[in-house]
């Protein structure tokens, strides 16, 4: 009886499956910009030696984990969820020789708002973004000439939020 | 029916050769066995579930109290009912939530067990229709981000309540009840569950529902045991037909 009534509870108790977080479940997304010519608009164009930072609240430069960039036309960046603002150096022509960095650096300054997305019991909330501004930082050598805001919502990252031209 | 009077002949064939009264073979087939009576106890039994007291004082994370009991109807069918209220918090690695609320059970039982004459003991296969009102606590949680080392996870603990939450469901059990002192019995039964309709909370979902149990992502199926402890209040007998 007692052996029944502990078997009983073991079976109950033991089977969650869904307590833990599966890899495939959707994830807090990243900001996707793409890279376009600004001489044929309809194409991307490739950012040589293309290399992203991050920028922090005093002006630090943080290195991004798992930054993607694919065939130096796409560029996916985690925001920042404790803020509402996030900026990014990008570099282009980056290298780095005898811990000197040359190339040529722009600074984009993101603002958006966070909502909180309920995935599931295991996995508890992720984050999507809603943009409000997207902007180059004016500075003599941009390499930059031009952005556009292709989608607000930042929800998954197969789509592309942000065009810049160069 | 055939094992009924069967156990009939078997138990007034021993009453017979106890009382010493030595039978011819041809008197036997004369002598009815008809002047047995089976008398049956009817009453209200009331009782609690062990386990949810048990629990109450072994985990940090629960407690619960329910009052059970069924009213004896027909030979076999008993109607049955429960009410109590948890407490239960849910902890995973992105959150976690306290669900808090009471609920009622109602329904019937249907005793399978056929019993040797003067005991009252219950093999048992019930239904219930349940229901429960209570509220959610998000107490804490995580964002869930796998790219949160450039910029650091994000927490909060600030707590958000869900209130005014409902659940029904249809519950069905196997269990028994032996009697283990005069009229104390002790229970144990299975359940399982499918909901059938629940208020979700907005941007949430109730991961525990009193009454119910922690429900499932799979689907609408819930589990759950009672090990009960119950007193019958004899109110009558009746003849076993």
């Amino acid at each position: 009886m007692k052996k029944c009534f502990l078997l009983l509870i073991l079976i109950i108790c033991s089977c969650e499956k869904d307590d833990v977080c599966s890899e495939n479940a959707p994830t807090t997304p990243r900001l996707v910009i793409e890279f376009y010519d600004i001489t044929a608009p309809e194409k991307t164009k490739i950012v040589p030696g293309l290399k992203a930072f991050g920028i922090d609240e005093t002006n630090e430069i943080v290195e991004i984990i798992n930054e993607t960039v694919l065939n130096r036309t796409i560029l996916t960046v985690p925001l920042d969820i404790n803020n509402t603002q996030t900026q990014f150096k990008l570099y282009e022509r980056y290298d780095l020789k005898d811990a000197v960095v040359n190339g040529n650096p722009d600074i984009i300054t993101i603002t958006y708002n966070i909502e909180k997305v309920y995935i599931s019991k295991a996995c508890g909330y992720s984050n999507n973004f809603e943009i409000q501004t997207f902007s180059i930082t004016e500075d003599s050598s941009l390499w930059m000439d031009n952005s556009e805001i292709i989608l607000n919502q930042i929800t998954n990252e197969n789509d592309i939020h942000v065009k810049i031209f160069h | 029916m055939k094992m009924i009077s069967m156990s009939k002949y078997f138990i007034s064939l021993f009453l017979v050769l106890v009382s010493g009264i030595h039978l011819q073979a041809q008197e036997e087939n004369t002598q009815e066995t008809d002047s047995i009576v089976i008398m049956h106890q009817y009453g209200l039994r009331l009782g609690t579930d062990l386990s949810k007291l048990a629990r109450t004082f072994l985990e940090t994370d629960y407690s619960g109290f329910e009052i059970n009991g069924d009213y004896r109807l027909t030979e076999r069918v008993y109607l049955a009912g429960a009410f109590g209220s948890e407490e239960r918090t849910t902890e995973t690695d992105y959150l976690n939530s306290t669900a808090t609320g009471s609920y009622f059970k109602g329904g019937f039982d249907i005793n399978l067990y056929d019993n040797w004459a003067g005991m009252e003991n219950l093999i048992y296969s019930g239904v219930r229709f349940g229901f429960s009102n209570f509220h959610q606590t998000l107490n804490s949680y995580t964002i869930y981000d796998v790219n949160s080392l450039t910029w650091g996870p994000k927490s909060s603990s600030e707590s958000e309540k869900f209130s005014g939450l409902t659940a029904g469901w249809i519950e069905v059990l196997l269990g028994f009840k032996a009697e283990v002192l005069n009229n104390l019995f002790l229970g144990f039964n299975v359940q399982i569950k499918r909901r059938i309709f629940e208020t979700e909370p907005e941007n949430f979902e109730n991961l525990y529902i009193p009454g119910f149990g922690r429900t499932f992502d799979s689907g609408n199926f819930g589990v759950g045991f009672g090990y009960n402890v119950s007193y019958l209040i004899p109110l009558y007998k009746k003849a076993k037909k």
